[in-house]
């Protein structure tokens, strides 16, 4: 009764890490029917913050102010990087519409402007990033006034990943009105090790809410603004960091905890509702299995496994958003670095002697993590003649090469560029071969 | 058949019916099942049946049993979206049943209404009493197919069910009497010469000879004195006399598709047949077989006709998680009556894949179900089997609790309702979870009594991890844990942990930190791995894509495997 179902669509999205995520989002609102294949749990390790460009070059580890800035410095100096062949003003409505609809799911960005902005992280250091969510945004504020105004830090007893005591004598030079103190969580005074996840989601019931409240509020004096670890609420955070701030009477901010975090959580919760809601079907424990174009209509025919019963899909494109390494895009092996579903030609080191510099912490980073798929100029990974390897397959976000996003503090914005990008020319192609 | 005779056996068989009936329908108000039902009353049950008839009938809710008795005792819809193929044989099997029954049966009192002159050979009833009984052969076909085919995908086993290979056989003798009944009629000399007797005044062969032409060469008539060529003109008068006297009251016979072709077949023995008064015997068979299968109604497959329709519409008019303690006691014994065994719950089971590779089929509901009516009635420790009431057990203790037996049941029976009352039982009965007799000790006591090797390990036992798929040995299966904590942070049962005492001692993540360290055997005494929920959090947000959930399930199996072979005086204390 139950057969393999077979089922097709414009654009089969394979991925669904922050590039996935973007790109399914992107090929929805262009219009698109698309199917999103693979896990978002990669999201987990998101912090909430989303990076445009900070550093470049990578090499001295400047920061910049304005990514916008550093993304003409970028054009400059690395012009095959996938950031710098994207016009900016794409760049910014990417951007913007990713932010509007991870808002429309309740996940709530400030506005997004020009500049970076500082945030400061559960280990002390400053962070420079450009997406905040609104929950964080009011520590980038204080950080960034000059004065530097009195704030009180708080922590809970048992959260062990979570020290505002630390992040007080990290910031001690800088920020020497930064006050911190240590609660119980109301209701787990007995608990040994406490989980950021639970208290989010404890936080949510509002008795808790005030229990946790009234204990913080005799700690306020002088204090202008509270950070708190980044538990207010998990799918209601807006809702539980307004009822924090009025309570307080002073702006409340979240700082990220370490990875996998409350704020990975919410990111991957609003993604999966904002994709659910455009109408993208996920399939998200299956995994491709085989993906081959016919060679005269340029189909895509995938066999998912993962899935009950198997499931055979026809797509007229496909994105290929397998990430790099922890994603499982490419493959390294003593061989080499291959492309994981098809075995595209990967970009990559001529001998594996020199994927890594001498030195491991060295600044300039590693060859290795400049690995990936070369495309052309529609995000078309190339064969190794240098030709697209198929009309209507597409890459985008980690597995693209000449980019070293971590270091670079760009990973979100290779993400979301590329992905929007390479969707609308999924878009042209298919409007093309439609009008053909 | 005399009617004397007649008239007894079926007042007897109708006794023995309602006695019957009245007996297992005593026992929707008399067996108690679970500890919440102990204390009430036949009275107090009593009670909650008459408010709950009332408000069926003519409260808000009477829309709401039309709408039973219309979509889930009619049309079958809950079959329907489960099991087209049966679905289809049932209602095949429902209506040529009822319409064999009303239109064959009970011609006398239905079918004479319904059809002014009605004659049993007449058209179009020669051909509608084959497709009936067609159609009920057809629709069994299906369902023992569609079963099959059920069982074979799924790999599980079969409540046994004694009565059911009587009852079918049973079922299969009345259909098959009914067709060679019908075909020897047919086929019958004697037969013809009483109905021309009937229609024509006469039964001289001689003078019949041109109607005898006939139904012997167009009718299937078998004569044995008819061997030489007819002539035409003979023919000819046959088929004036055919129109003149049969053709009005009797339909050709062929039209009796089935038997019409048995009856060619059974032309040499015809006049044996006749010799030997096949006409009387086979009719009494057919009725007596009739009659027996009325009197065993109350214990055969039959029964269901009765309780099937009872429980849907008493679930249709009101959901089971409104009613009182009082009504939840008399559907929980009306569930374990009414369940038909379709085994389609099993296969949506999801501790299926358990009960497999622990061999022990009390895992699986409809298993389950049976146990728990035996539990109830007292049979179950009466039979001093002790090895069974463990596997008993076993099975109840292992259920998560998922919902899908209740939410795929055809005939509505809320399964989800009847489990706890049924672990209730078990506990009352002695027979406790093994996850309480696990965690009055810490992990760390037990992980040397539940080692493999460990000297309180009795002799004999077969290697108890030689049935599992081996998750929790396969590193494949968990070496890609990074430890991020995800598993843990979604944890329902770790977040509603709030004391050392009461709650887990190792979390998700820990579990899988002991797999990777090859300290298994540890994890199997920890309150984690018996207090999971098995609801599948960790499993669907772990990035590294790991089974958490199916590895915690298979460690509570191992557990409770090895646990059995704990000797009792060598467990921990």
């Amino acid at each position: 009764m139950t057969g393999v179902r077979r089922d097709s669509y414009d654009v089969a999205v394979i991925g669904a890490g922050m590039a996935g995520m973007a790109a399914a989002l992107f090929a929805a609102e262009r219009g698109l029917s698309c199917i999103q294949i693979g896990s978002g749990g990669g999201i987990l390790f998101a912090s909430g913050l989303l990076d445009l460009l900070a550093v470049h070059p990578v090499a001295e580890g400047r920061l910049w102010q304005s990514p916008y800035a550093a993304l003409a410095a970028l054009a400059r100096g690395e012009p095959d990087h996938p950031l710098a062949r994207i016009d900016p003003v794409s760049i910014r409505t990417a951007f913007e519409s990713f932010v509007a609809a991870l808002t429309s799911a309740g996940l709530a960005y400030a506005p997004l402007g020009d500049q970076n902005r500082h945030v400061l992280t559960s280990i002390g250091t400053v962070k420079t990033t450009f997406g905040v969510p609104l929950t964080m945004v009011a520590g980038a504020n204080m950080l960034a006034a000059d004065d530097r105004p009195p704030c009180l830090l708080v922590d809970f007893r048992g959260l062990r990943e979570f020290s505002a005591r630390q992040i007080a004598a990290m910031l001690a030079d800088r920020w020497p009105q930064l006050r911190h103190h240590r609660i119980e969580f109301p209701g787990r005074e007995d608990v040994p090790e406490l989980y950021a996840a639970h208290l989010a989601r404890a936080l949510e019931c509002a008795e808790i809410r005030e229990r946790t409240l009234a204990r913080v509020k005799p700690l306020l004096g002088e204090a202008r603004a509270v950070g708190f670890p980044a538990i207010l609420g998990l799918g209601r955070s807006r809702e539980v960091h307004a009822a924090f701030e009025a309570e307080l009477g002073v702006p409340v901010f979240e700082i990220p905890t370490m990875p996998t975090s409350v704020p990975g959580l919410r990111l991957l919760g609003a993604l999966e509702a904002v994709v659910a809601a455009r109408g993208v079907r996920r399939r998200h424990q299956a995994s491709v299995r085989s993906l081959a174009f016919d060679g005269d209509t340029g189909m895509a025919m995938l066999e998912l496994e993962g899935v009950p019963g198997g499931e055979r899909v026809t797509a007229r494109a496909v994105v290929l958003a397998t990430g790099r390494f922890s994603g499982r895009g490419l493959t390294a092996d003593r061989g080499g670095v291959r492309e994981s579903i098809l075995g595209l030609p990967v970009h990559q080191p001529a001998s594996r002697e020199a994927w890594h510099q001498r030195d491991f912490l060295d600044p300039a980073g590693h060859a290795i993590n400049r690995a990936g798929l070369r495309t052309d100029a529609a995000w078309r990974p190339l064969e190794a003649g240098g030709k697209p390897a198929w009309t209507r397959l597409f890459a985008v976000g980690a597995i693209l090469a000449d980019q070293d996003w971590m270091r670079a503090k760009c990973g979100s914005g290779l993400s979301i560029a590329t992905a929007w990008a390479a969707t609308e020319q999924v878009a042209l192609q298919l409007g093309a071969s439609a009008a053909g | 058949m005399s009617a004397a005779l007649f008239q007894t056996t079926l007042y007897a068989a109708l006794a023995i019916c309602v006695a019957g009936l009245l007996w297992r329908i005593s026992g929707w108000f008399r067996i108690r099942i679970g500890p919440d039902t102990q204390l009430i009353t036949l009275s107090q049950r009593l009670g909650a049946l008459f408010r709950g008839v009332v408000a069926a009938l003519f409260g808000g809710r009477v829309v709401h049993f039309f709408g039973a008795l219309v979509l889930d005792v009619l049309l079958q819809r809950r079959l329907y979206a489960n099991a087209k193929l049966r679905w289809l044989g049932h209602l095949l099997i429902v209506a040529g049943f009822m319409l064999l029954l009303l239109m064959h049966a009970l011609a006398a009192v239905v079918t004479v209404k319904l059809f002014p002159g009605y004659e049993s050979t007449r058209a179009p009833h020669l051909f509608l009493r084959n497709l009936f009984g067609t159609m009920v052969v057809v629709g069994v076909a299906l369902l023992l197919f569609g079963r099959w085919r059920s069982r074979r995908r799924t790999g599980l086993v079969s409540v046994r069910r004694p009565m059911a290979a009587a009852f079918l056989a049973l079922l299969g003798f009345v259909m098959a009497t009914g067709f060679l009944l019908e075909a020897n009629k047919i086929a019958s000399p004697q037969a013809f010469y009483r109905m021309a007797r009937q229609s024509s005044g006469t039964a001289d062969p001689t003078e019949l000879k041109p109607l005898r032409a006939v139904w012997a060469s167009e009718f299937g008539v078998a004569f044995d004195d008819l061997k030489e060529p007819i002539a035409a003109e003979v023919m000819a008068k046959g088929r004036e006399m055919h129109e003149d006297d049969c053709a009005s009251c009797h339909a050709n016979p062929a039209s009796a598709f089935v038997s019409y072709p048995v009856a060619r077949a059974l032309a040499p023995l015809a006049g044996r047949l006749d010799a030997a008064d096949a006409d009387t015997w086979l009719l009494y068979l057919h009725v007596l077989a009739c009659f027996l299968g009325l009197a065993t109604l109350p214990v055969t497959r039959f029964y269901h006709v009765l309780a099937a329709p009872v429980s849907l519409l008493v679930n249709g008019a009101s959901p089971n998680r409104e009613s009182s303690i009082a009504a939840r006691a008399s559907r929980r014994a009306l569930a374990v009556d009414a369940c038909v065994r379709c085994g389609i719950c099993d296969a949506h089971c999801s501790v299926a894949p358990l009960a497999r590779y622990l061999g022990n089929p009390y895992l699986l509901p409809s298993h389950k179900l049976i146990a728990t009516g035996a539990l109830a009635d007292g049979c179950l420790l009466r039979s001093g089997h002790d090895g069974e009431s463990r596997l008993v057990a076993e099975g109840a203790f292992l259920c998560t609790d998922c919902g899908r037996c209740t939410s795929q049941c055809p005939v509505g029976l809320d399964l989800a309702d009847l489990w706890p009352a049924g672990r209730g039982d078990l506990v009352a009965a002695g027979l406790p979870a093994p996850a309480q007799r696990v965690q009055a000790r810490p992990a760390l006591a037990w992980a040397e009594s539940l080692e493999p090797n460990s000297p309180s390990w009795q002799h004999g036992v077969a290697d108890p991890d030689a049935c599992y798929a081996p998750l929790s040995t396969d590193w494949l299966s968990f070496s890609r844990c990074v430890q991020c904590q995800t598993c843990t942070n979604v944890c329902p049962v770790v977040a509603h942990s709030t004391s050392p005492e009461q709650g887990v001692d190792l979390t998700p993540q820990k579990v899988m930190n002991l797999l990777r360290l090859g300290l298994r055997d540890l994890t199997l005494g920890s309150r984690m791995v018996w207090d999971c929920a098995i609801c599948y959090q960790c499993q669907e947000h772990c990035p590294e894509g790991i089974r958490v959930a199916d590895i915690m399930l298979e460690l509570r199996a191992l557990g409770m495997r090895r646990l059995g072979t704990v000797r009792s005086g060598s467990a921990p204390t």
